[in-house]
């Protein structure tokens, strides 16, 4: 096992169960990434409370907090505030890449998603050259 | 090695197919309750925000998620049915008979494209639909909407008199999340204690992340303490009013974290392996039993002890993964609620639907198989069953029509009764029509289950026209054949100008059963023990014959005997005493007379599935860890050789 690399902690956050697990299948391609799940804004950041998190795939529409939200919450402190935002949203959706980007997401894809496109935009986030 | 076929999208989203049928199912069930009562707030301009909110997001979803699988009809009204949604929550347009009509029938053409994709069939054409709600879309709202309703959720709803508002804040940890304590369960164990007004995150001083909620609650400090323990703190925040808010809205919930969804499949090949383990260990029980005379007694007594808890446990095990398989009878009765009111809508009928009993809970595959069935028979009531208004009115009934679904358990059975107030089967007509039909001979009266079997005879129809209503392909005897094929049974009740019931009676389940082993004329078979009302012991010199029936007496009746052997062409010899199983109920009961009764057992029902095999009489086959097949008795049709053996 080469440990140049350390496992990446990605936290994945939709509220559609069948989307999150497409997500994680696709990074599945990634060498020594392991996944942890949120259904909704307010348990992506309890799982940021409770865990390492190194990137968050995060969509944007979902209950009782909005992705928009949590790209803020994070965004405005400190101990989070590195970590890489890829927000994976459905076409069509209210809120702008611009509008998206500009409150500090790293990157902006839409679903459809292609598989191996999202692994390699969340690889080159974490620095690799696997993806 | 890794990801063949990456590239592929379409090949790498099939995977997710089971899950996203699952999903997708679970949002039309969401939408369909959601439009039945918004239809009841078309006009009234009180529509509530939280329920456009669900709406919306599960259309975004089913857009989101159909996109992934390429099914793009599906993506594509989904989307129109968003933005539709998406007006309405933003209130340029306000929700229009045209618009609801359009709504409903975009969420049917949206679900017939995903089922077209299930069952590999062409979708339909979305086109027309499609553009409907695009026009509703963009009517624009009439001028004077009141600025606000003010229930938008965040103001605190106040409640009974002297309620207090408490912060509450948690501070999630591993440890916790660990014992399940999390964000959510917190949620919803303050939602039980009042109406929750604020979630939010916050940070402390320290950097840790803490959640603030808003509860407004009557329980005391005392109750509040009890949460401390799960890392809640409590401080009050103000002492309310008795003041009453008209409604009182709940924060909508969130799913909890700790459901999971499973295959239907995988909980079959679950059920199946415990099937093999109930075999194994009654084999078990067997292998003890000849170790008795050859073992020490305190050896074998502990042996004994052994295999019989193992028995209990394995009943805990089936029935707790029974559990896991049933679901509430509720959500096939609001799936006919929405029915109902589209086929009134289309006619001149007002229609009142009356659902009790929809926490019954039935195995998921019974539902499922189920759902054709009850759908033919409601639309049948609507059809045919209930008056158009004017037609109720100059009869002197009640304009609107009452339809009423009840479903309730009678022991190891769910009874489902289907019934309306409407113009009852006219006997005359079906008894002519089955004439022309060359289905009945004679003018005898007929009672109500005759005229059950007349309706049910394959290519029976009392409409000459096929009733675009009703049609659907289902007649009354695929109908009578999926419940007889789930080991249940129909009866009927119809009154002229009174009404017409349909009860079923289906098993609660039919992966395991209880069963009397016994034995005729040297072969085993197995009676399920729900259909035994009473085991008898007979003497052969007591039994009479009647009319080339073998009776005998039973509690003051006159008891008609069934031999299997007769009926099953065996040969066999008459016994001095025998057995009998007394089937069915006070009024129609039938003994069953079998030689000897070996025990009760367990069984693992294994439907007979190649036709060759399959013989009236018989429901199925079972092993009992001799490695030997015992077949397994239909007792209603049993019952049935008994009747048409009277005449």
């Amino acid at each position: 096992m080469p440990d140049e690399i350390k496992t990446n902690n990605i936290l994945v956050v939709d509220d559609s169960p069948t989307m999150r697990r497409m997500v994680i299948t696709s990074l599945g391609s990634l060498r020594q990434v392991k996944s942890t799940q949120a259904g909704s804004g307010l348990e992506a950041i309890e799982r940021l409370a409770i865990e390492p998190i190194d990137l968050m795939v995060l969509d944007l529409n979902m209950p009782d907090m909005h992705g928009m939200e949590v790209i803020d919450f994070v965004r405005s402190h400190q101990a989070y505030r590195d970590i890489p935002i890829v927000v994976l949203t459905t076409k069509g959706e209210e809120t702008s890449r611009t509008q998206a980007l500009a409150a500090g997401a790293n990157r902006y894809l839409t679903k459809p998603f292609d598989p191996r496109q999202l692994a390699d935009v969340v690889g080159s986030l974490l620095g690799r050259v696997d993806g | 090695m890794d990801k063949p076929n990456a590239d592929n999208r379409g090949d790498f989203f099939d995977q997710f197919l089971d899950d996203y049928y699952a999903e997708c199912d679970e949002h039309l069930v969401a939408i369909r309750r959601a439009l039945v009562v918004l239809e009841d707030e078309v006009h009234t301009r009180a529509v509530d925000r939280t329920l456009l909110d669900n709406l919306f997001r599960s259309f975004h979803t089913l857009k989101g998620i159909s996109g992934m699988v390429g099914l793009s009809a599906a993506e594509q009204l989904a989307h129109d049915l968003e933005s539709y949604l998406r007006e309405l929550r933003e209130g340029t347009v306000i929700l229009s008979p045209t618009g609801f009509k359009a709504l409903v029938e975009g969420v049917q053409t949206l679900e017939a494209v995903i089922n077209a994709r299930r069952n590999e069939q062409p979708p339909p054409s979305i086109d027309e639909i499609a553009a409907r709600l695009q026009a509703a879309s963009a009517e624009s709202a009439t001028s004077d909407v009141e600025s606000s309703t003010g229930s938008d959720g965040t103001n605190v709803p106040a409640t009974t008199p002297s309620t207090r508002r408490w912060q509450a804040e948690f501070t999630p940890t591993a440890e916790l999340s660990e014992r399940g304590v999390n964000v959510n369960s917190v949620r919803s164990r303050l939602q039980e204690l009042g109406p929750l007004a604020q979630a939010k995150p916050v940070v402390k001083g320290a950097g840790e992340i803490a959640f603030q909620f808003i509860v407004t609650t009557d329980v005391d400090e005392t109750a509040l303490a009890a949460l401390a323990a799960d890392g809640l703190t409590f401080q009050l925040v103000s002492v309310e009013s008795p003041q009453r808010s008209k409604d009182t809205q709940p924060v909508p919930t969130i799913a909890p974290a700790s459901v999971v969804r499973v295959d239907l499949d995988r909980l079959d090949e679950l059920m199946r392996i415990i099937g093999e383990l109930v075999i194994s260990r009654t084999r078990l029980e067997d292998q003890v039993k000849d170790l008795k005379r050859v073992t020490p007694p305190p050896v074998w007594r502990s042996l004994q002890e052994t295999s019989l808890s193992m028995e209990r446990q394995l009943r805990d095990l089936r029935e707790s993964v029974m559990r896991v398989r049933m679901v509430q009878i509720g959500e096939i009765f609001e799936r006919m609620t929405f029915v109902v009111r589209d086929l009134a809508r289309e006619s001149d009928k007002k229609i009142i639907v009356q659902l009790s009993g929809g926490q019954t809970e039935i195995d998921k595959f019974l539902v499922e198989r189920m759902m054709d069935p009850f759908m033919h028979l409601v639309r049948n009531a609507v059809s045919h069953g209930l008056e158009s208004v004017a037609e109720r009115e100059a009869q002197g009934k009640r304009s609107e029509g009452l339809l009423s679904l009840s479903a309730a358990t009678a022991g190891e059975r769910i009874v489902i009764k289907i019934a309306d107030d409407g113009r009852g089967i006219d006997r005359n007509r079906v008894l002519a029509r089955a004439k022309t039909a060359g289905l009945a001979q004679g003018n005898a009266e007929i009672d109500d289950d005759a005229l059950l079997d007349l309706i049910c005879s394959p290519g029976f129809s009392t409409r000459d026209e096929a009733d675009r209503m009703s049609g659907r392909g289902v007649g009354m005897d695929v109908v009578k054949k999926a419940i007889e094929e789930l080991g249940g049974r129909m009866s009927l009740a119809t009154r002229v100008g009174e009404g017409t019931t349909f009860t079923i009676e289906l098993p609660l389940t039919l992966a395991i059963a209880e069963a009397f082993i016994v034995t005729v004329n040297g072969q085993r078979f197995a009676v399920p023990q729900s259909a035994v009302r009473e085991v008898l012991e007979v003497e052969s010199a007591s039994t009479k014959v009647l009319e080339n029936n073998e009776i005998i007496s039973y509690r003051g009746k006159v008891l008609p005997l069934l031999r299997l052997a007769r009926i099953f062409e065996m040969n066999y010899e008459r016994e001095a005493r025998f057995h009998v199983l007394v089937l069915g109920d006070e009024t129609n009961a039938v003994g069953l007379a079998v030689d000897r009764i070996l025990g009760q057992r367990e069984i693992v029902v294994r439907a007979l599935r190649d036709p060759l095999a399959q013989s009236k009489g018989i429901a199925g086959a079972t092993e009992l860890g001799d490695q030997r097949v015992v077949l397994i008795l239909d007792t209603t049709a049993l019952r049935q050789f008994a009747v048409t053996t009277h005449h």
